[in-house]
Protein backbone atom coordinates (compact mmCIF):
# COMPACT_ATOMS: atom_id res chain seq x y z
CA UNK A 1 0.00 0.00 0.00
CA UNK A 2 1.23 3.52 -0.79
CA UNK A 3 2.60 5.61 2.04
CA UNK A 4 0.35 8.31 3.41
CA UNK A 5 1.14 11.89 2.41
CA UNK A 6 3.66 13.75 4.55
CA UNK A 7 4.99 17.30 4.44
CA UNK A 8 6.46 19.09 1.39
CA UNK A 9 9.97 17.78 2.09
CA UNK A 10 8.57 14.25 2.20
CA UNK A 11 9.86 13.34 5.66
CA UNK A 12 7.54 12.38 8.51
CA UNK A 13 10.60 12.65 10.77
CA UNK A 14 13.49 15.00 10.27
CA UNK A 15 16.09 15.67 12.94
CA UNK A 16 18.60 18.40 12.19
CA UNK A 17 21.74 18.82 14.33
CA UNK A 18 19.64 17.75 17.30
CA UNK A 19 21.46 17.91 20.62
CA UNK A 20 20.74 17.69 24.32
CA UNK A 21 22.96 18.43 27.30
CA UNK A 22 22.19 17.63 30.92
CA UNK A 23 24.57 19.96 32.73
CA UNK A 24 28.05 18.91 31.62
CA UNK A 25 26.82 15.60 30.19
CA UNK A 26 26.02 15.51 26.50
CA UNK A 27 23.29 12.94 25.88
CA UNK A 28 22.92 13.82 22.21
CA UNK A 29 25.57 15.60 20.14
CA UNK A 30 24.21 16.74 16.77
CA UNK A 31 21.93 14.13 15.31
CA UNK A 32 20.90 14.39 11.67
CA UNK A 33 18.34 11.81 10.66
CA UNK A 34 15.40 11.56 8.25
CA UNK A 35 12.73 8.92 7.86
CA UNK A 36 10.82 8.56 4.59
CA UNK A 37 7.05 8.03 4.56
CA UNK A 38 5.94 4.42 4.94
CA UNK A 39 9.34 3.33 6.23
CA UNK A 40 9.80 1.47 9.46
CA UNK A 41 13.05 2.58 11.08
CA UNK A 42 14.73 0.69 13.90
CA UNK A 43 16.62 3.01 16.22
CA UNK A 44 19.39 0.95 17.76
CA UNK A 45 22.07 1.61 20.31
CA UNK A 46 23.35 0.51 23.71
CA UNK A 47 22.02 1.93 26.97
CA UNK A 48 22.87 5.62 27.26
CA UNK A 49 23.35 6.02 23.51
CA UNK A 50 20.75 8.80 23.32
CA UNK A 51 17.77 6.85 21.92
CA UNK A 52 15.27 7.77 24.63
CA UNK A 53 16.52 11.36 24.69
CA UNK A 54 15.83 11.62 20.96
CA UNK A 55 12.36 10.14 21.32
CA UNK A 56 11.53 12.39 24.25
CA UNK A 57 12.52 15.46 22.24
CA UNK A 58 10.41 14.22 19.32
CA UNK A 59 7.38 13.88 21.60
CA UNK A 60 7.89 17.19 23.40
CA UNK A 61 8.68 15.66 26.78
CA UNK A 62 12.04 17.42 26.90
CA UNK A 63 13.55 20.40 25.07
CA UNK A 64 16.55 20.13 22.78
CA UNK A 65 19.62 22.14 23.74
CA UNK A 66 20.35 22.70 20.05
CA UNK A 67 19.02 21.71 16.65
CA UNK A 68 15.51 20.93 15.59
CA UNK A 69 13.09 18.01 15.47
CA UNK A 70 10.34 18.28 12.89
CA UNK A 71 7.45 15.88 12.34
CA UNK A 72 5.67 16.34 9.01
CA UNK A 73 7.57 19.63 8.59
CA UNK A 74 6.31 21.04 11.89
CA UNK A 75 8.84 21.96 14.56
CA UNK A 76 7.90 20.01 17.68
CA UNK A 77 9.26 22.73 19.96
CA UNK A 78 7.43 25.60 18.27
CA UNK A 79 4.10 23.95 17.59
CA UNK A 80 3.82 20.70 19.54
CA UNK A 81 0.05 20.51 19.17
CA UNK A 82 0.13 20.39 15.35
CA UNK A 83 3.35 18.37 15.23
CA UNK A 84 1.93 15.62 17.44
CA UNK A 85 -1.56 15.53 15.93
CA UNK A 86 -0.61 12.80 13.41
CA UNK A 87 1.60 10.91 15.83
CA UNK A 88 0.93 7.98 18.14
CA UNK A 89 3.61 7.32 20.75
CA UNK A 90 4.61 4.74 23.31
CA UNK A 91 7.42 6.02 25.51
CA UNK A 92 8.98 3.56 27.93
CA UNK A 93 6.13 1.74 29.70
CA UNK A 94 3.81 4.58 30.56
CA UNK A 95 1.71 4.49 33.67
CA UNK A 96 -2.00 5.04 33.29
CA UNK A 97 -4.58 6.38 35.70
CA UNK A 98 -5.38 3.38 37.88
CA UNK A 99 -8.93 4.56 38.54
CA UNK A 100 -9.82 4.39 34.82
CA UNK A 101 -10.53 1.37 32.62
CA UNK A 102 -8.86 0.89 29.22
CA UNK A 103 -12.05 2.09 27.51
CA UNK A 104 -12.11 5.24 29.65
CA UNK A 105 -8.39 5.81 29.08
CA UNK A 106 -8.83 5.57 25.32
CA UNK A 107 -11.87 7.87 25.54
CA UNK A 108 -9.69 10.40 27.39
CA UNK A 109 -6.99 10.26 24.72
CA UNK A 110 -9.57 10.35 21.93
CA UNK A 111 -11.37 13.36 23.35
CA UNK A 112 -8.09 15.24 23.82
CA UNK A 113 -7.44 14.54 20.13
CA UNK A 114 -10.88 15.86 19.17
CA UNK A 115 -12.28 12.52 17.98
CA UNK A 116 -16.06 12.08 17.80
CA UNK A 117 -17.57 9.94 20.57
CA UNK A 118 -18.85 7.22 18.24
CA UNK A 119 -15.45 7.01 16.51
CA UNK A 120 -13.74 6.73 19.90
CA UNK A 121 -16.04 3.88 20.88
CA UNK A 122 -15.61 2.00 17.61
CA UNK A 123 -11.84 2.49 17.41
CA UNK A 124 -11.34 1.65 21.09
CA UNK A 125 -12.99 -1.72 20.65
CA UNK A 126 -10.96 -2.31 17.50
CA UNK A 127 -7.54 -1.45 18.96
CA UNK A 128 -8.16 -3.26 22.23
CA UNK A 129 -9.01 -6.35 20.21
CA UNK A 130 -5.85 -5.86 18.14
CA UNK A 131 -3.66 -5.84 21.25
CA UNK A 132 -5.65 -8.71 22.82
CA UNK A 133 -7.10 -6.58 25.62
CA UNK A 134 -10.74 -6.80 24.61
CA UNK A 135 -11.82 -8.80 27.62
CA UNK A 136 -10.15 -6.31 29.99
CA UNK A 137 -11.78 -3.26 28.41
CA UNK A 138 -13.94 -2.41 31.39
CA UNK A 139 -11.59 -3.35 34.25
CA UNK A 140 -9.69 -0.79 36.34
CA UNK A 141 -6.07 -0.41 35.21
CA UNK A 142 -4.80 -0.54 38.80
CA UNK A 143 -5.15 -4.34 38.56
CA UNK A 144 -2.99 -4.62 35.42
CA UNK A 145 0.47 -6.13 34.99
CA UNK A 146 3.31 -4.32 33.18
CA UNK A 147 2.66 -6.35 30.03
CA UNK A 148 -1.01 -5.40 30.02
CA UNK A 149 -0.12 -1.74 30.45
CA UNK A 150 2.28 -2.04 27.53
CA UNK A 151 -0.51 -3.47 25.35
CA UNK A 152 -2.77 -0.62 26.41
CA UNK A 153 0.00 1.86 25.60
CA UNK A 154 0.16 0.46 22.08
CA UNK A 155 -3.64 0.60 21.80
CA UNK A 156 -3.74 4.29 22.74
CA UNK A 157 -0.98 5.01 20.24
CA UNK A 158 -3.05 3.38 17.47
CA UNK A 159 -6.42 4.84 18.49
CA UNK A 160 -6.49 7.81 16.11
CA UNK A 161 -4.89 5.90 13.21
CA UNK A 162 -1.73 8.00 13.26
CA UNK A 163 0.49 8.44 10.22
CA UNK A 164 3.60 8.15 12.37
CA UNK A 165 4.16 5.78 15.26
CA UNK A 166 6.99 6.53 17.68
CA UNK A 167 7.70 3.47 19.78
CA UNK A 168 10.27 3.29 22.54
CA UNK A 169 10.99 -0.39 23.30
CA UNK A 170 7.44 -1.42 22.32
CA UNK A 171 7.79 -5.06 23.39
CA UNK A 172 9.29 -4.28 26.78
CA UNK A 173 7.50 -6.16 29.57
CA UNK A 174 5.77 -8.60 27.23
CA UNK A 175 6.08 -12.37 27.28
CA UNK A 176 7.45 -14.10 24.12
CA UNK A 177 3.97 -14.63 22.69
CA UNK A 178 3.04 -11.00 23.37
CA UNK A 179 6.28 -9.84 21.73
CA UNK A 180 5.50 -11.86 18.60
CA UNK A 181 1.95 -10.45 18.47
CA UNK A 182 3.14 -6.87 18.77
CA UNK A 183 5.83 -7.44 16.13
CA UNK A 184 3.16 -8.77 13.76
CA UNK A 185 1.00 -5.77 14.54
CA UNK A 186 3.81 -3.31 13.77
CA UNK A 187 4.60 -5.14 10.53
CA UNK A 188 0.97 -4.91 9.49
CA UNK A 189 1.01 -1.17 10.18
CA UNK A 190 3.92 -0.51 7.86
CA UNK A 191 2.10 -2.64 5.33
CA UNK A 192 -0.76 -0.15 5.63
CA UNK A 193 1.50 2.78 4.75
CA UNK A 194 2.28 4.04 8.24
CA UNK A 195 5.70 5.29 9.19
CA UNK A 196 7.26 3.69 12.27
CA UNK A 197 10.15 5.03 14.34
CA UNK A 198 11.03 2.31 16.81
CA UNK A 199 13.82 2.06 19.35
CA UNK A 200 14.79 -1.38 20.56
CA UNK A 201 17.58 -3.32 22.18
CA UNK A 202 16.49 -6.45 20.34
CA UNK A 203 18.38 -6.72 17.07
CA UNK A 204 16.35 -9.69 15.91
CA UNK A 205 13.16 -7.73 16.49
CA UNK A 206 14.44 -4.78 14.47
CA UNK A 207 15.63 -7.07 11.69
CA UNK A 208 12.20 -8.72 11.54
CA UNK A 209 10.06 -5.59 11.75
CA UNK A 210 12.05 -2.74 10.22
CA UNK A 211 13.08 -1.73 6.71
CA UNK A 212 15.80 0.63 7.89
CA UNK A 213 18.17 0.88 10.79
CA UNK A 214 19.87 3.85 12.44
CA UNK A 215 22.65 3.01 14.88
CA UNK A 216 23.45 5.44 17.65
CA UNK A 217 26.23 5.50 20.25
CA UNK A 218 27.47 8.22 22.60
CA UNK A 219 24.82 10.56 21.20
CA UNK A 220 26.10 10.23 17.63
CA UNK A 221 24.66 8.53 14.56
CA UNK A 222 27.08 5.81 13.45
CA UNK A 223 25.22 4.46 10.45
CA UNK A 224 21.81 4.57 8.78
CA UNK A 225 20.60 2.42 5.92
CA UNK A 226 18.30 -0.38 4.86
CA UNK A 227 18.48 -3.56 6.90
CA UNK A 228 19.26 -5.54 3.75
CA UNK A 229 22.13 -3.30 2.60
CA UNK A 230 23.67 -3.08 6.03
CA UNK A 231 23.39 -6.84 6.56
CA UNK A 232 25.11 -7.47 3.23
CA UNK A 233 27.84 -4.96 3.78
CA UNK A 234 28.61 -6.01 7.29
CA UNK A 235 32.19 -7.28 7.01
CA UNK A 236 32.73 -10.75 8.44
CA UNK A 237 30.06 -13.22 9.56
CA UNK A 238 30.51 -16.20 11.84
CA UNK A 239 29.02 -19.52 10.69
CA UNK A 240 29.01 -22.82 12.50
CA UNK A 241 29.07 -26.13 10.64
CA UNK A 242 28.46 -29.47 12.33
CA UNK A 243 29.49 -32.77 10.80
CA UNK A 244 28.48 -36.39 11.15
CA UNK A 245 32.14 -37.30 11.79
CA UNK A 246 34.84 -35.00 13.19
CA UNK A 247 36.73 -33.29 10.32
CA UNK A 248 40.39 -34.21 9.81
CA UNK A 249 43.26 -31.72 10.00
CA UNK A 250 43.54 -31.97 6.21
CA UNK A 251 39.86 -31.09 5.83
CA UNK A 252 40.38 -28.03 7.99
CA UNK A 253 43.50 -26.91 6.05
CA UNK A 254 41.58 -27.20 2.79
CA UNK A 255 38.63 -25.25 4.16
CA UNK A 256 40.95 -22.59 5.61
CA UNK A 257 42.28 -22.02 2.10
CA UNK A 258 38.79 -21.51 0.63
CA UNK A 259 38.28 -17.91 -0.60
CA UNK A 260 36.43 -15.83 2.01
CA UNK A 261 37.44 -17.91 5.03
CA UNK A 262 39.23 -15.53 7.36
CA UNK A 263 39.59 -17.95 10.25
CA UNK A 264 38.25 -21.25 11.48
CA UNK A 265 38.19 -22.94 14.83
CA UNK A 266 37.30 -26.46 15.89
CA UNK A 267 34.49 -26.43 18.48
CA UNK A 268 34.10 -29.78 20.21
CA UNK A 269 34.30 -33.01 18.23
CA UNK A 270 32.03 -32.47 15.28
CA UNK A 271 31.70 -28.68 14.86
CA UNK A 272 33.75 -25.89 13.31
CA UNK A 273 33.24 -22.09 13.52
CA UNK A 274 34.14 -20.13 10.36
CA UNK A 275 34.73 -16.40 10.12
CA UNK A 276 33.74 -15.60 6.54
CA UNK A 277 34.07 -12.37 4.59
CA UNK A 278 32.56 -11.70 1.18
CA UNK A 279 28.87 -12.01 1.96
CA UNK A 280 26.41 -14.65 0.82
CA UNK A 281 28.51 -15.81 -2.19
CA UNK A 282 31.49 -16.63 0.00
CA UNK A 283 29.24 -18.37 2.55
CA UNK A 284 27.85 -20.59 -0.24
CA UNK A 285 31.36 -21.33 -1.52
CA UNK A 286 32.48 -22.59 1.89
CA UNK A 287 29.51 -24.95 2.04
CA UNK A 288 30.27 -26.20 -1.48
CA UNK A 289 33.90 -26.81 -0.48
CA UNK A 290 32.79 -28.99 2.44
CA UNK A 291 30.49 -31.03 0.20
CA UNK A 292 33.21 -31.38 -2.48
CA UNK A 293 35.54 -32.89 0.12
CA UNK A 294 32.86 -35.42 1.00
CA UNK A 295 32.37 -34.03 4.49
CA UNK A 296 28.90 -34.99 5.74
CA UNK A 297 27.40 -31.70 6.93
CA UNK A 298 24.49 -31.98 9.34
CA UNK A 299 24.00 -28.20 9.84
CA UNK A 300 25.43 -24.92 8.60
CA UNK A 301 24.09 -21.80 10.27
CA UNK A 302 25.09 -18.23 11.10
CA UNK A 303 26.09 -17.50 14.69
CA UNK A 304 24.32 -14.21 15.31
CA UNK A 305 22.82 -12.14 12.53
CA UNK A 306 24.83 -9.99 10.13
CA UNK A 307 23.12 -7.00 11.68
CA UNK A 308 24.34 -8.09 15.08
CA UNK A 309 27.85 -8.33 13.70
CA UNK A 310 27.55 -4.86 12.22
CA UNK A 311 26.15 -3.55 15.49
CA UNK A 312 28.97 -5.01 17.54
CA UNK A 313 31.66 -3.88 15.09
CA UNK A 314 30.39 -0.31 14.90
CA UNK A 315 29.77 0.04 18.61
CA UNK A 316 33.23 -1.34 19.43
CA UNK A 317 34.82 0.96 16.88
CA UNK A 318 32.91 3.94 18.29
CA UNK A 319 33.85 2.99 21.88
CA UNK A 320 37.55 2.87 20.89
CA UNK A 321 37.36 6.42 19.53
CA UNK B 1 -8.48 26.49 17.78
CA UNK B 2 -9.77 28.26 20.90
CA UNK B 3 -12.92 26.10 20.77
CA UNK B 4 -10.76 22.97 20.62
CA UNK B 5 -8.70 24.13 23.57
CA UNK B 6 -11.76 24.95 25.65
CA UNK B 7 -13.03 21.47 24.87
CA UNK B 8 -9.66 20.02 25.96
CA UNK B 9 -9.75 22.04 29.21
CA UNK B 10 -13.21 20.66 29.97
CA UNK B 11 -12.09 17.10 29.13
CA UNK B 12 -9.09 17.32 31.45
CA UNK B 13 -11.29 18.83 34.18
CA UNK B 14 -13.91 16.06 33.82
CA UNK B 15 -11.30 13.31 34.17
CA UNK B 16 -9.68 15.05 37.16
CA UNK B 17 -13.03 15.27 38.93
CA UNK B 18 -13.50 11.56 38.18
CA UNK B 19 -10.12 10.98 39.85
CA UNK B 20 -11.25 12.75 43.02
CA UNK B 21 -14.51 10.81 43.03
CA UNK B 22 -12.95 7.41 42.47
CA UNK B 23 -9.97 7.89 44.76
CA UNK B 24 -12.49 8.46 47.57
CA UNK B 25 -11.00 11.84 48.46
CA UNK B 26 -14.31 13.54 47.85
CA UNK B 27 -16.13 10.98 49.98
CA UNK B 28 -13.49 11.51 52.68
CA UNK B 29 -14.18 15.24 52.64
CA UNK B 30 -17.94 14.65 52.87
CA UNK B 31 -17.32 12.44 55.91
CA UNK B 32 -15.27 15.25 57.53
CA UNK B 33 -18.12 17.69 56.77
CA UNK B 34 -20.57 15.28 58.37
CA UNK B 35 -18.40 15.03 61.49
CA UNK B 36 -18.04 18.81 61.86
CA UNK B 37 -21.74 19.44 61.31
CA UNK B 38 -22.76 16.52 63.50
CA UNK B 39 -20.55 17.65 66.40
CA UNK B 40 -21.64 21.31 66.26
CA UNK B 41 -25.31 20.37 65.99
CA UNK B 42 -25.18 17.48 68.43
CA UNK B 43 -23.05 18.86 71.27
CA UNK B 44 -25.22 21.77 72.54
CA UNK B 45 -28.35 19.62 73.13
CA UNK B 46 -26.17 16.88 74.63
CA UNK B 47 -24.62 19.39 77.03
CA UNK B 48 -27.98 20.94 77.84
CA UNK B 49 -27.33 24.30 76.15
CA UNK B 50 -29.39 26.03 73.48
CA UNK B 51 -28.49 26.99 69.92
CA UNK B 52 -27.89 30.72 69.28
CA UNK B 53 -31.11 32.48 68.39
CA UNK B 54 -29.63 34.68 65.63
CA UNK B 55 -28.79 33.03 62.28
CA UNK B 56 -25.45 34.86 62.03
CA UNK B 57 -24.38 33.64 65.45
CA UNK B 58 -25.59 30.15 64.65
CA UNK B 59 -23.66 29.97 61.35
CA UNK B 60 -20.66 31.78 62.89
CA UNK B 61 -19.77 28.65 64.86
CA UNK B 62 -19.62 26.65 61.62
CA UNK B 63 -17.79 29.42 59.76
CA UNK B 64 -14.97 29.07 62.26
CA UNK B 65 -14.19 25.71 60.61
CA UNK B 66 -14.48 26.93 57.03
CA UNK B 67 -10.81 27.93 56.90
CA UNK B 68 -9.62 24.42 57.76
CA UNK B 69 -12.05 22.94 55.23
CA UNK B 70 -10.64 25.17 52.52
CA UNK B 71 -7.09 24.12 53.46
CA UNK B 72 -8.12 20.45 53.32
CA UNK B 73 -9.72 21.02 49.91
CA UNK B 74 -6.52 22.64 48.62
CA UNK B 75 -4.46 19.77 50.04
CA UNK B 76 -6.64 16.95 48.71
CA UNK B 77 -7.84 18.44 45.43
CA UNK B 78 -4.92 20.55 44.24
CA UNK B 79 -1.56 19.82 45.86
CA UNK B 80 -0.68 16.71 43.83
CA UNK B 81 -2.42 17.64 40.58
CA UNK B 82 0.70 18.54 38.59
CA UNK B 83 3.52 16.76 40.41
CA UNK B 84 1.79 13.38 40.16
CA UNK B 85 2.02 13.41 36.34
CA UNK B 86 5.81 13.39 36.72
CA UNK B 87 6.21 11.27 39.80
CA UNK B 88 3.69 8.57 38.81
CA UNK B 89 4.83 8.70 35.15
CA UNK B 90 1.31 9.22 33.83
CA UNK B 91 2.82 12.14 31.90
CA UNK B 92 4.24 9.57 29.47
CA UNK B 93 0.63 8.88 28.48
CA UNK B 94 -0.71 12.43 28.73
CA UNK B 95 2.01 14.72 27.38
CA UNK B 96 2.61 13.19 23.92
CA UNK B 97 -1.00 14.05 23.06
CA UNK B 98 -1.51 17.24 21.04
CA UNK B 99 -2.38 19.33 24.08
CA UNK B 100 -0.59 22.41 25.34
CA UNK B 101 0.69 22.21 28.90
CA UNK B 102 -1.23 25.35 29.85
CA UNK B 103 -4.43 23.60 28.75
CA UNK B 104 -3.61 20.72 31.08
CA UNK B 105 -2.97 23.10 34.00
CA UNK B 106 -6.17 25.05 33.33
CA UNK B 107 -8.21 21.84 33.14
CA UNK B 108 -6.76 20.60 36.41
CA UNK B 109 -7.27 24.01 38.05
CA UNK B 110 -10.88 24.02 36.97
CA UNK B 111 -11.37 20.55 38.48
CA UNK B 112 -9.70 21.59 41.76
CA UNK B 113 -11.86 24.70 42.04
CA UNK B 114 -15.04 22.88 41.04
CA UNK B 115 -14.52 20.05 43.51
CA UNK B 116 -13.55 22.37 46.37
CA UNK B 117 -16.52 24.63 45.58
CA UNK B 118 -18.83 21.60 45.59
CA UNK B 119 -17.62 20.65 49.09
CA UNK B 120 -18.07 24.21 50.42
CA UNK B 121 -21.46 24.55 48.75
CA UNK B 122 -22.64 21.38 50.44
CA UNK B 123 -21.31 22.63 53.79
CA UNK B 124 -23.00 26.02 53.57
CA UNK B 125 -26.21 24.49 52.21
CA UNK B 126 -26.54 22.10 55.14
CA UNK B 127 -25.57 24.81 57.62
CA UNK B 128 -28.08 27.30 56.17
CA UNK B 129 -30.86 24.70 56.33
CA UNK B 130 -29.85 23.99 59.93
CA UNK B 131 -29.90 27.74 60.70
CA UNK B 132 -33.39 28.02 59.21
CA UNK B 133 -34.55 25.08 61.29
CA UNK B 134 -32.94 26.28 64.52
CA UNK B 135 -33.52 30.06 64.31
CA UNK B 136 -36.30 30.31 61.74
CA UNK B 137 -34.23 32.71 59.62
CA UNK B 138 -31.25 33.09 57.34
CA UNK B 139 -29.23 36.16 56.43
CA UNK B 140 -27.39 37.56 53.46
CA UNK B 141 -24.19 37.56 55.54
CA UNK B 142 -24.24 33.75 55.30
CA UNK B 143 -24.10 34.12 51.52
CA UNK B 144 -21.24 36.61 51.85
CA UNK B 145 -19.32 34.25 54.12
CA UNK B 146 -19.78 31.51 51.50
CA UNK B 147 -18.57 33.83 48.73
CA UNK B 148 -15.49 34.79 50.79
CA UNK B 149 -14.79 31.10 51.42
CA UNK B 150 -14.87 30.47 47.67
CA UNK B 151 -12.48 33.36 47.08
CA UNK B 152 -10.11 32.01 49.77
CA UNK B 153 -10.25 28.62 48.04
CA UNK B 154 -8.91 30.30 44.90
CA UNK B 155 -5.92 31.61 46.84
CA UNK B 156 -5.20 28.23 48.47
CA UNK B 157 -5.51 26.38 45.15
CA UNK B 158 -3.28 28.92 43.39
CA UNK B 159 -0.49 28.47 45.93
CA UNK B 160 -0.97 24.67 46.00
CA UNK B 161 -0.46 24.62 42.21
CA UNK B 162 2.80 26.54 42.49
CA UNK B 163 4.09 23.95 44.98
CA UNK B 164 2.80 21.15 42.77
CA UNK B 165 4.66 22.52 39.76
CA UNK B 166 7.93 22.96 41.69
CA UNK B 167 8.24 19.96 43.98
CA UNK B 168 9.28 16.48 42.89
CA UNK B 169 7.10 14.36 45.15
CA UNK B 170 3.36 14.26 45.74
CA UNK B 171 3.90 13.69 49.47
CA UNK B 172 6.10 16.79 49.75
CA UNK B 173 3.58 18.91 47.82
CA UNK B 174 0.65 17.67 49.91
CA UNK B 175 2.36 18.02 53.30
CA UNK B 176 3.85 21.42 52.49
CA UNK B 177 0.53 22.81 51.24
CA UNK B 178 -1.22 21.63 54.39
CA UNK B 179 1.34 22.97 56.85
CA UNK B 180 1.93 26.18 54.92
CA UNK B 181 -1.66 27.22 55.51
CA UNK B 182 -2.23 25.54 58.82
CA UNK B 183 0.99 26.65 60.49
CA UNK B 184 3.54 28.63 58.54
CA UNK B 185 1.30 31.45 57.27
CA UNK B 186 -0.28 31.76 60.71
CA UNK B 187 3.13 32.06 62.37
CA UNK B 188 4.25 34.66 59.83
CA UNK B 189 0.98 36.58 60.32
CA UNK B 190 1.37 36.55 64.10
CA UNK B 191 5.02 37.65 63.94
CA UNK B 192 4.21 40.47 61.55
CA UNK B 193 1.45 41.67 63.84
CA UNK B 194 3.79 41.60 66.83
CA UNK B 195 6.19 43.64 64.70
CA UNK B 196 3.36 46.16 64.19
CA UNK B 197 2.85 45.21 60.54
CA UNK B 198 -0.73 44.37 59.62
CA UNK B 199 -0.67 40.96 57.90
CA UNK B 200 -3.37 41.89 55.36
CA UNK B 201 -1.36 40.21 52.57
CA UNK B 202 -1.06 36.83 54.35
CA UNK B 203 -3.90 34.64 53.01
CA UNK B 204 -4.71 32.97 56.33
CA UNK B 205 -4.92 36.37 58.05
CA UNK B 206 -7.07 37.72 55.22
CA UNK B 207 -9.35 34.68 55.54
CA UNK B 208 -10.66 36.14 58.80
CA UNK B 209 -13.36 37.85 56.73
CA UNK B 210 -15.15 34.48 56.32
CA UNK B 211 -16.29 34.44 59.96
CA UNK B 212 -15.97 38.18 60.66
CA UNK B 213 -18.81 38.94 58.26
CA UNK B 214 -21.12 36.93 60.54
CA UNK B 215 -19.83 38.26 63.87
CA UNK B 216 -17.88 41.48 63.31
CA UNK B 217 -15.01 41.74 65.82
CA UNK B 218 -13.48 44.91 67.13
CA UNK B 219 -9.81 45.76 66.98
CA UNK B 220 -9.80 46.48 70.67
CA UNK B 221 -7.78 49.22 72.30
CA UNK B 222 -4.37 50.11 70.88
CA UNK B 223 -1.63 48.13 72.53
CA UNK B 224 -0.75 44.49 73.11
CA UNK B 225 -4.40 43.35 73.06
CA UNK B 226 -5.22 44.90 69.68
CA UNK B 227 -6.22 42.27 67.11
CA UNK B 228 -5.95 42.41 63.33
CA UNK B 229 -9.30 42.75 61.59
CA UNK B 230 -9.01 42.18 57.85
CA UNK B 231 -10.89 44.42 55.47
CA UNK B 232 -13.19 42.49 53.09
CA UNK B 233 -12.31 44.37 49.89
CA UNK B 234 -8.57 44.17 50.55
CA UNK B 235 -8.80 40.48 51.44
CA UNK B 236 -10.70 39.68 48.25
CA UNK B 237 -8.03 41.45 46.23
CA UNK B 238 -5.35 39.50 48.10
CA UNK B 239 -7.13 36.20 47.34
CA UNK B 240 -7.51 37.15 43.68
CA UNK B 241 -3.83 38.12 43.48
CA UNK B 242 -2.69 34.80 44.96
CA UNK B 243 -4.98 32.87 42.64
CA UNK B 244 -3.96 34.71 39.46
CA UNK B 245 -0.25 34.88 40.30
CA UNK B 246 -0.21 31.27 41.52
CA UNK B 247 -1.93 30.00 38.38
CA UNK B 248 0.38 31.92 36.05
CA UNK B 249 3.52 30.82 37.89
CA UNK B 250 2.27 27.20 37.92
CA UNK B 251 1.62 27.30 34.16
CA UNK B 252 5.06 28.78 33.44
CA UNK B 253 6.86 26.26 35.65
CA UNK B 254 4.86 23.30 34.37
CA UNK B 255 5.58 24.32 30.76
CA UNK B 256 9.30 24.42 31.45
CA UNK B 257 9.44 21.21 33.45
CA UNK B 258 10.84 18.25 31.52
CA UNK B 259 9.70 14.66 31.87
CA UNK B 260 13.06 12.97 31.93
CA UNK B 261 12.93 10.52 34.83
Amino acid sequence: MAARPSGPNGFPVQLAALGKDYGHFTALKALDLSVHPGVSLGFLGPNGAGKSTTIKIMTNLIRPTRGQATLFDIDVRRDPVRALSRVGAVIETPEFYGYLSPLETLAYAGRLRGMARKDIRARSEEVLKEVRMGEWAGRRIQEFSKGMKQRLAIAQALLHEPDLLILDEPTSGLDPRGMAEIRDLIKSLTGRGRTVFMSSHLLGEVQEVCDEVALLNHGELLVQGSVRDLSRGSGASTFQATFLAPPSEEDLSTLAATPGVQALKRVGDGAVDFTITGGEAAQAEVLEAMVRRGMRVTSYRPLGSPLEQLYLDRIQESDRI
Amino acid sequence: MIKDEISQVLTVAAYEVRKYLRSRRLIGMVVILGLIIGLILGLPPALGSKYPSQPNNFVGTFAGFTGILVILCGTLFAADALVSEHEKRTGYFLFPNPVRREVLVLGKLLASLFTSAAVLTLYYLVVTIAALAATGAASWEIGLSYAYALAYTGAVVGIAYVLSSVLRSTVAATVLTFFLFLLIFNIIGALLFVGKVDPWFIPTSASGIISNVLAPPTEGPPGPFRQFVPDAATSLLVFAAYFVAGSIVAILLFRRRELSS
